[in-house]
């Protein structure tokens, strides 16, 4: 691959936590394209540091798009405007020399900032843990194949399971909702035998939970499936919504 | 989780919403709009209309109190998730591009908004009305198609004005059907989605209906 080289513009979200925030402005020069957008971050981090300037904080962890600890808007869009991508895995390749971007954390009233373009994302954390689980006696794993489970039904559960909680589907919705990642989180075990048992609960629990930590109502606008850098689908929206009216009649746990 | 927990939560208020809606959509909506176009066959036929109508009271009636009943939950349901949402995503981008939203689905509180101030309107034009008589086949009835006439003719500043508050509806219906349904659990695809197009369709459908009738009458 040819080695070429860009140079950005960027204003970026600076901000302490408690404090009001601004945006100031860093030039990104000699950036190469085989570089993803968290490595071009690093290089700006470093002139910063260089120079005696607070460097940008974000979050990261596994730089290959399945951990779901990055994100920030680029130009308007969550994770950048790349379909099925994580910001750790946008490549400048798919910028072009001397464009500007504006980079600001994810924003919605349940996400406040901790710091620059880091958001505190545990209110996803707290809707899975009011339900999102199956309780099973832990041991040796046990023979894959003594639960038959339909093809069609399990790849549906495994393309709920992708979703990898970056909360990109909050930042990107017009009403700050969580819609996508609960019915996500919903779907992944509504779908299997091994979900039966507490499905009537699950979802009253982490809808309810949901609505207790301020996030909005969905008005089925889809901002969030585009966002999603997974592909989650909105069917798994639809499911959630049959599963909280269906909970109303499924027995008690 | 009780009846009541259950409405007020996120998607119970969305059921609320969709549910009244869609009664408002069946049982006054479609019913009116099959009504109105009776007038494009002239006097006698939408005279002997409204005259049979005033004979059905009782059921009118009825439905009139389920309309009241289905506006006030689908107004005080709309206000109050629109408000949450204002409050859930508050603080804003300074640069927030969207790929998805319609322009309907954005406009769903101002279009809702003047459907109501619609209403008000149209029902003091029309329902609280001084109407004079006309003979039907030996019959004194109400002259309800001189009214309607004589309301929109040589008056194009008002037909202007119907036809504005029905691209409202047209908008306001082309995002709630599809979304009423993915609300009632019922999978409606983001993009090439038989659905949606339905619902477009509809909506245009319907809101040409009602627009024809005011520029009929003023071409009359
Ligand atoms: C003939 C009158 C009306 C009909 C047939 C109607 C129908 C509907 C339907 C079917 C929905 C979809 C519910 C869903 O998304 O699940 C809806 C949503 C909504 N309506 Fe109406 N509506 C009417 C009047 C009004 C009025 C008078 C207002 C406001 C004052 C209003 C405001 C709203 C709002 C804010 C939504 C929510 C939109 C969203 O969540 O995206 N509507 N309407
Ligand atoms: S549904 Fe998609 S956008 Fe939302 S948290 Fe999961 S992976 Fe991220
Ligand atoms: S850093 Fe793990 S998904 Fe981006």
């Amino acid at each position: 691959m040819a080695d070429k080289k860009i140079n950005l513009t960027l204003n970026v979200w600076r901000q302490q936590a408690g404090q009001e925030g601004a945006f100031e402005t860093y030039k990104a020069e000699n950036i190469d394209t085989n570089a993803s957008f968290l490595e071009m971050l690093d290089v700006v981090n470093e002139n910063l540091t260089c120079s005696g300037k607070e460097p940008i904080a974000f979050e990261h962890d596994c730089r290959e798009g399945i951990c779901g600890s990055c994100g920030a808007l680029v130009a308007g869009m969550t994770h950048g405007s790349h379909d099925r991508t994580t910001l750790c895995q946008l490549h400048m390749r798919s910028f072009e020399d001397g464009d500007e971007l504006t980079i600001e954390p994810f924003r919605a009233d349940a996400f406040p900032v901790i710091k620059d373009l880091i958001v505190d994302r545990s209110a996803l954390d707290e809707i899975v843990a009011s339900g999102g689980y199956v309780s099973v006696k832990t041991g040796s794993a046990p023979e894959a194949s003594t639960i038959p489970i339909e093809k069609n039904f399990a790849d549906s559960a495994m393309d709920a399971a992708a979703c990898i909680g970056c909360g990109a589907c909050v930042a990107a919705c017009p009403n700050g909702a969580a819609m996508l990642f609960t019915s996500a989180k919903v779907s992944q075990f509504a779908l299997l035998p091994q979900g039966a048992p507490e499905r009537a609960s699950r979802v009253k629990e982490m809808v309810d939970t949901m609505d207790k930590l301020g996030f909005g109502n969905c008005s089925n606008e889809y901002e969030c499936a585009v966002a999603c850098p997974k592909g989650i689908d909105v069917k798994h929206i639809a499911r959630l919504n049959r599963e909280f009216i269906a909970s109303r009649t499924r027995k008690k746990k | 989780m009780n009846s009541t927990r259950f409405l007020l939560s996120s998607i119970g208020q969305k059921l609320l919403l969709a549910t009244s809606g869609t009664i408002m959509f069946l049982l006054f909506l479609i019913p009116h709009m099959g009504g109105n176009v009776l007038f494009l066959f002239g006097p006698d036929l939408f005279n002997s209309y409204a005259h049979h109508l005033h004979k059905l009271v009782p059921i009118v009636i009825g439905i009139e109190i389920l309309m009241l009943a289905s506006i006030s939950v689908h107004m005080i349901i709309a206000a109050k998730t629109t408000w949450a949402n204002r409050k859930a995503a508050s603080s804003r981008y300074s640069q927030k591009g969207s790929r998805e939203r319609s322009l309907a689905a954005r406009l769903m509180p101002w279009s809702g908004g003047m459907i109501f101030a619609f209403i008000i309107i149209h029902l003091a034009n029309f329902k609280f009305y001084e109407k004079s008589k006309t003979m039907l086949d030996g019959h004194e009835v109400y002259d309800v198609y001189g009214m309607v006439l004589s309301r929109f003719q040589g008056d194009l500043w008002y037909v202007g004005v119907y036809i504005f508050f029905m691209i409202a509806v047209g908008l306001h219906l082309s995002h709630a059907l599809q979304s009423a349904l993915q609300t009632y659990g019922v999978y409606v695809p983001r993009s090439g989605s038989k659905i949606k197009a339905a619902s477009m369709w509809i909506a245009i459908g319907m809101a040409s209906t009602f627009a024809i009738i005011p520029i009929i009458a003023y071409l009359k």
